[in-house]
């Protein structure tokens, strides 16, 4: 997966490539992927996992996903999109995804940012604080 | 019961309702104790990572798309895929009094089965060394309780002083009777209740040893009722490198409390030779470029701001070291010797041929220097010692010389004679240090000739026969060589009337 440092190179210059204003482009992503399949690069498997990577670590930055163990209201993902994008200086947007082992309350993540509110994660730190 | 659940209460209101933030990772790869972790974008070098199941690491190599982490407890249950999150806090051991007389880990956990450790402090266990203004130099002397050394290699407070040799040669050895003689001096001292005696604190930190040599040295402690003045960290050979990377640091920060509170503290680093093999481990596993010997290129700032860390400090205390290289086949030019050498105030180097001949302690008087120590010499040791290193250096000229030659003139003869004489004196059993006003005044005997009709063979009996006669029936003259701290006319006459009357008394056996 790591690959040799010329192919970890082109995968970090396909991912700037793939950048419009600092925000990832789909027809610059899809432009790279086109040019990937003419060219036939040296490790062309390690490369696309990199460059898949790469992107995904940086889409993942403009997403928040919301875990909640009860019901979610649009107006509170609209709220925490609206927050995180104010943090964050930069569009996120907010998507639910339903898990019932937090027991209650939230769970959001940005990248590689967790915010933590939910009743197992308070459970966990007191069960840690014990 | 109602205060257990008052304190599960108070635990529960610590808890509040905001959402906490928690900075998080994945596993990617995980083998030789060493993670690699994506994510964990606000990672700091050397911050605690938390795994899951408890154990933790610590942040080493912070790349672009990747973070190299050491974990520092048991692997086995951690996998690919598994999160981890920053914890905001570099790692950190327990310091203080409370550690005293116990064995920890490298983390400062106990594991003597003594139980918890009362210690309410916690020190870091990287941190930059006292800068320039904060220090002193060295002018208090720290005594080993070793005659060869405190005569002629003295050791002060806030030194860095290597012991280097081949292995089997009494490194070891050295450090414990520094350590036991500074208990002794602790005891003496603070049963005396004079107000300005400063009790000297020892770390003893094992890296990468057999669980058994760490145990005679605990047991030798013991036997020797030095452990109640003795932290012992252990990072045996079985440990995972991180440990044993760790282990020297987290002695460093235990002994920095003794220092930064206006204590006086003695750290052994037991060796930085294994030291630097668990480094050159940790570094080849997260990929890190090797140079020489597969060290990588900072194995030098590795010692350099370990061994820096020992100071004495204007106003507060002092931290002493003394790390252990051993050497392979007396090759004191190899990478790691040569640069503690040049980190270091000193050096005792201990030769493996004198061991072998019955020199024990086996200490190379031509190799061995301290650069800083004689300035904390007490006057009465440079009265009575002044001359010994120079006489002993004539000695082995000469008695090179003399294996060839049958005819020797007199003066010759008087000097081979009298440094064998010297040679046999310095010999001393281990785990026994002499007080230094016995050292005193078995070598004021030396100096005024007393031995010189003692047959080369007898001198050690002599000299023990000196030791007995001076600390069992010359306690109030011992103790006021002890306090003056130089040879006064007073004191002279009293050395000459105690080394008489043994002299009439004494028969060789």
């Amino acid at each position: 997966m790591r690959g040799d440092k010329k192919t970890r190179l082109l995968a970090k210059q396909l991912f700037k490539l793939s950048l419009v204003n600092g925000e990832v482009s789909a027809a610059q992503v899809a432009g790279v992927l086109g040019y990937l399949e003419k060219v036939q690069p040296r490790q062309p498997l390690t490369l696309l996992k990199l460059y898949h990577c790469a992107i995904a670590a940086e889409l993942a930055k403009s997403r928040a996903l919301v875990e909640h163990a009860g019901p979610m209201a649009d107006s509170a993902l609209q709220l925490i999109a609206r927050a995180m994008t104010q943090k964050y200086r930069r569009p996120v947007t907010a998507s639910a995804q339903r898990n019932d082992a937090l027991l209650a309350g939230l769970r959001v993540r940005v990248g590689s940012d967790v915010y933590e509110s939910s009743v197992a994660g308070q459970l966990a730190a007191l069960s840690a604080a014990l | 019961m109602s205060t257990v659940i008052e304190q599960i209460e108070q635990q529960i209101a610590k808890l509040s309702n905001k959402a906490v933030k928690k900075n998080t990772g994945n596993i990617r790869a995980i083998a030789d104790g060493v993670a690699k972790l994506d994510g964990l974008s606000d990672v700091m070098y050397n911050e605690m990572v938390q795994f899951p199941g408890g154990a933790i690491g610590i942040a080493l190599n912070l790349e672009e798309d990747e973070v190299g982490c050491v974990v520092l407890g048991d692997v086995s249950q951690l996998k690919q895929g598994d999160e981890v999150h920053t914890t905001g806090k570099l790692l950190s051991v327990p310091v203080g009094k409370g550690l005293l007389g116990r064995v920890v880990d490298a983390l400062g956990r106990p594991v003597d089965g003594k139980g918890p450790i009362a210690s309410t402090e916690s020190y870091p266990v990287e941190k930059i060394a006292p800068g320039i203004i904060v220090r002193k130099s060295v002018s208090q002397p720290l005594f080993t309780g070793i005659m060869a050394i405190d005569s002629m290699i003295p050791i002060g407070r806030g030194q860095r002083e290597l012991i280097i040799g081949d292995r089997g040669t009494g490194k070891t050895t050295i450090c414990l009777d520094t350590i036991i003689n500074q208990a002794r001096i602790n005891k003496v001292g603070l049963a005396s209740g004079a107000k300005d005696f400063r009790p000297v604190y020892s770390i003893y930190v094992a890296v990468g040893q057999k669980q058994s040599n760490i145990v005679r040295t605990l047991s030798a402690l013991e036997a020797a009722d030095a452990l109640q003045f003795t932290i012992i960290v252990a990072a045996p050979a079985a440990d995972n490198p991180a440990n044993q990377y760790l282990a020297p640091f987290s002695g460093a920060a235990i002994g920095e409390w003794f220092m930064e509170n206006g204590l006086d503290a003695l750290i052994v680093y037991d060796d930085l030779s294994k030291h630097a093999v668990a480094y050159r481990q940790i570094s080849l596993i997260l990929k890190r470029p090797s140079g020489r010997e597969a060290y990588p290129g900072d194995v030098f700032y590795l010692h350099s701001r370990l061994l820096e860390r020992a100071a004495r400090l204007d106003g507060k205390g002092s931290l002493t070291a003394l790390p252990v290289i051993e050497t392979q086949a007396g090759d004191v030019s190899a990478y790691i010797p040569t640069n503690v050498i040049s980190i270091t105030d000193g050096q005792i180097f201990l030769e493996t041929d004198l061991f072998n001949q019955g020199i024990r302690p086996a200490v190379s008087v031509g190799l061995s220097v301290s650069r800083v120590g004689s300035s904390a010499q007490i006057k009465v040791t440079k009265q009575v010692g002044g001359k010994l290193k120079g006489e002993l250096a004539q000695f082995r000229e000469l008695a090179a010389f003399a294996q060839f030659g049958s005819d020797l003139d007199a003066k010759t003869k008087a000097t081979l004679e009298r440094g064998a004489r010297i040679v046999e004196l310095f010999k001393q059993p281990q785990l026994n240090p002499v007080a230094i006003e016995v050292q005193a005044a078995v070598l004021w005997a030396l100096q005024k000739n007393y031995f010189d009709t003692i047959e080369v063979k007898h001198v050690v009996g002599a000299a023990n026969s000196l030791k007995d006669f001076l600390t069992s029936r010359q306690d109030a003259l011992l103790a006021t060589v002890r306090t003056k701290a130089a040879l006064s006319p007073e004191i002279e006459a009293g050395l000459k009337t105690a080394c008489d009357q043994w002299k009439a008394t004494y028969t060789a056996k």
